[in-house]
């Protein structure tokens, strides 16, 4: 069973990379976001006339927002290829698998995103390391970044099945997922580390699902700490566990609205 | 006159039919909406550790936001095509176009609407009243750089759309260009070095879209606002140049469409 979704993702996998132009594009957005929010904070620090903001250099700043921009920029966009599925009626060859539909759509969807970590992740790297010429992070925050960015993106899948889901009852999920997008950019902590956050802010959004795609992989990488991690993980598990029970029911409530009609 | 005529007989139809679907309607604009006041929050914790950034205070980014909100609402409500003209040119769908008396440019551009950018203007409206404070008096200045602000967006999509009309499948690239003029414009441009500030001015005229009119609405000055004039006239004069002389470079597609 496992092995069928392997081959899922591997197959999705090999077909990104086919399309190096779209590759390269998420690449280009990459180098521009990097390059407004170098500018950004260079600026900030200077006029806060401070070396570290509540622990952060500047050099951990741009380096944690290479780190999520690589997570944001790699994340699904499922939730597109199952609303128009579920609007053109196109799900009913789907169910002929022998695979859970919303859970080979999970495995459609990491694989979509596994090249696309690779190369945001070189981009970000490059363009922080010459536009900064300064490093942070370290091997073993890399190792564990990598790991608990694939707890992430695995979380975010979940979600954004769970967002292409929700055609079955409205017309349109866009809306749906931008308001997800934008809970990741905000307390997900895409451009400020929580740690920015007025404190009663943080306290709240600590307990969200959000940070766990986001901040929580970055910081992994720029402050290294393993009780962080273990931490970090034992959160990403719960949420995972949680969301993958809310896609099984909610598929199993859209299966009964589902008609399929012939043609 | 003719032209005006189109572009409000299209605005009309559009909106009714746009109207037809309420629901999608309102959940794209509303959804527009909360999509907008969440990239607010970033500046707001920003300016919990800084009391100004380059002399930009929180309630200044606010006007600069609701400025490019509005004048990018406007832009896609009243020329929902030009984000898509690179596409059209290569798909051969300006045939319809080309083949009806009007003009073939304004008449491509006006017949789309963009439903969510209706949240876009109303977003840019109601931060403008919630920031603006003095400047919130200043309503006849604040549409007219809208206006000022849209415009030069929906030149910038023509001209860098029609490069269609030489590369191919320049969707790309014209979708990049364009998300590059709206990522600048976003922010001051005081954050940024010389040379780049320079290029915002030239290449990528993010400075006019944002932090130019958001100054005036600041500190009004006759000067700036002739140069803002001069850049939207410049920008929509080159833009219509280009598609002038692509348009001779056409080739039309082998697509057959019923359009109602």
């Amino acid at each position: 069973m496992i092995q069928g979704y392997v081959s899922v993702l591997l197959t999705s996998a090999r077909q990104q990379w086919v399309y190096r132009s779209e590759l390269v594009a998420r690449a280009v957005q990459m180098v521009l976001f990097m390059a407004v929010f170098m500018a950004l904070w260079f600026t900030a620090f200077e006029v806060s006339g401070q070396s570290q903001l509540e622990g952060y250099s500047l050099a951990e700043m741009v380096w944690y927002l290479a780190m999520t921009e690589t997570i944001v920029l790699s994340s699904s966009r499922i939730f597109l290829e199952i609303g128009e599925a579920v609007r053109a009626g196109d799900l009913a060859y789907t169910l002929a698998r022998p695979l859970s539909y919303p859970f080979f759509q999970v495995a459609n969807s990491l694989g979509n995103s596994a090249p696309r970590v690779l190369l945001n992740l070189l981009t970000g790297a490059g363009v922080v390391t010459v536009g900064l010429q300064q490093v942070a992070g370290s091997w073993p925050g890399l190792v564990a970044f990598l790991f608990v960015a694939a707890l992430a993106l695995l979380l975010d899948a979940l979600i954004a099945v769970l967002i292409g889901l929700t055609a079955f009852w409205i017309e349109e999920v866009s809306p749906v997922y931008w308001i997800y997008n934008k809970l990741l950019f905000t307390v997900g902590g895409l451009f400020l580390p929580l740690e920015l956050f007025p404190e009663q802010l943080q306290r709240a959004v600590r307990w969200l699902p959000f940070q766990y795609i986001t901040y929580a992989p970055a910081r992994t990488f720029v402050k290294f700490e393993a009780g962080f991690v273990a931490e970090t993980v034992a959160g990403q598990a719960a949420y995972i566990g949680f969301f993958a029970g809310l896609v099984l029911l909610v598929w199993a409530r859209a299966q009964r609205r589902l008609v399929v009609h012939g043609g | 006159m003719k032209t005006l005529r189109l572009v409000s007989g299209y605005f009309s139809h559009n909106l009714m039919s746009a109207m037809a679907y309420r629901g999608a309607f309102l959940l794209q604009a509303v959804g527009m909406i909360l999509n907008n006041a969440m990239l607010l929050f970033f500046w707001w914790v920003l300016f919990t550790q800084l009391p100004s950034l380059r002399g930009w205070t929180l309630n200044q980014v606010m006007v600069l936001y609701a400025v490019v909100a509005f004048g990018f609402g406007l832009a896609n409500i009243v020329c929902g095509n030009a984000f898509l003209l690179a596409r059209i040119v290569v798909r051969g769908d300006l045939d319809y176009y080309l083949a009806l008396p009007a003009d073939p440019l304004i008449h491509l551009l006006v017949s789309r609407m963009s439903l969510s950018a209706w949240g876009d203007a109303v977003f840019g409206l109601v931060v403008f009243f919630v920031a603006g404070g003095e400047a919130g008096r200043h309503l006849p200045l604040f549409l007219l750089l809208g206006l000022l602000s849209g415009l030069i967006i929906v030149a910038f999509a023509v001209l860098v759309g029609s490069l269609a009309f030489w590369v191919g499948n320049a969707d790309n690239l014209a979708g990049q260009a364009i998300n590059s003029l709206i990522t600048f414009g976003i922010y001051p441009i005081e954050i940024f070095p010389g040379v780049v500030q320079w290029l915002l001015y030239t290449l990528i005229p993010a400075a006019f879209i944002g932090s130019l009119p958001a100054g005036l609405l600041r500190d009004f000055r006759w000067d700036q606002l002739a140069l803002l004039f001069l850049a939207a006239g410049g920008l929509a004069l080159l833009a219509r140049i280009v598609f002038q002389w692509g348009l001779r470079r056409y080739e039309s597609g082998n697509l057959v469409i019923v359009r109602g």
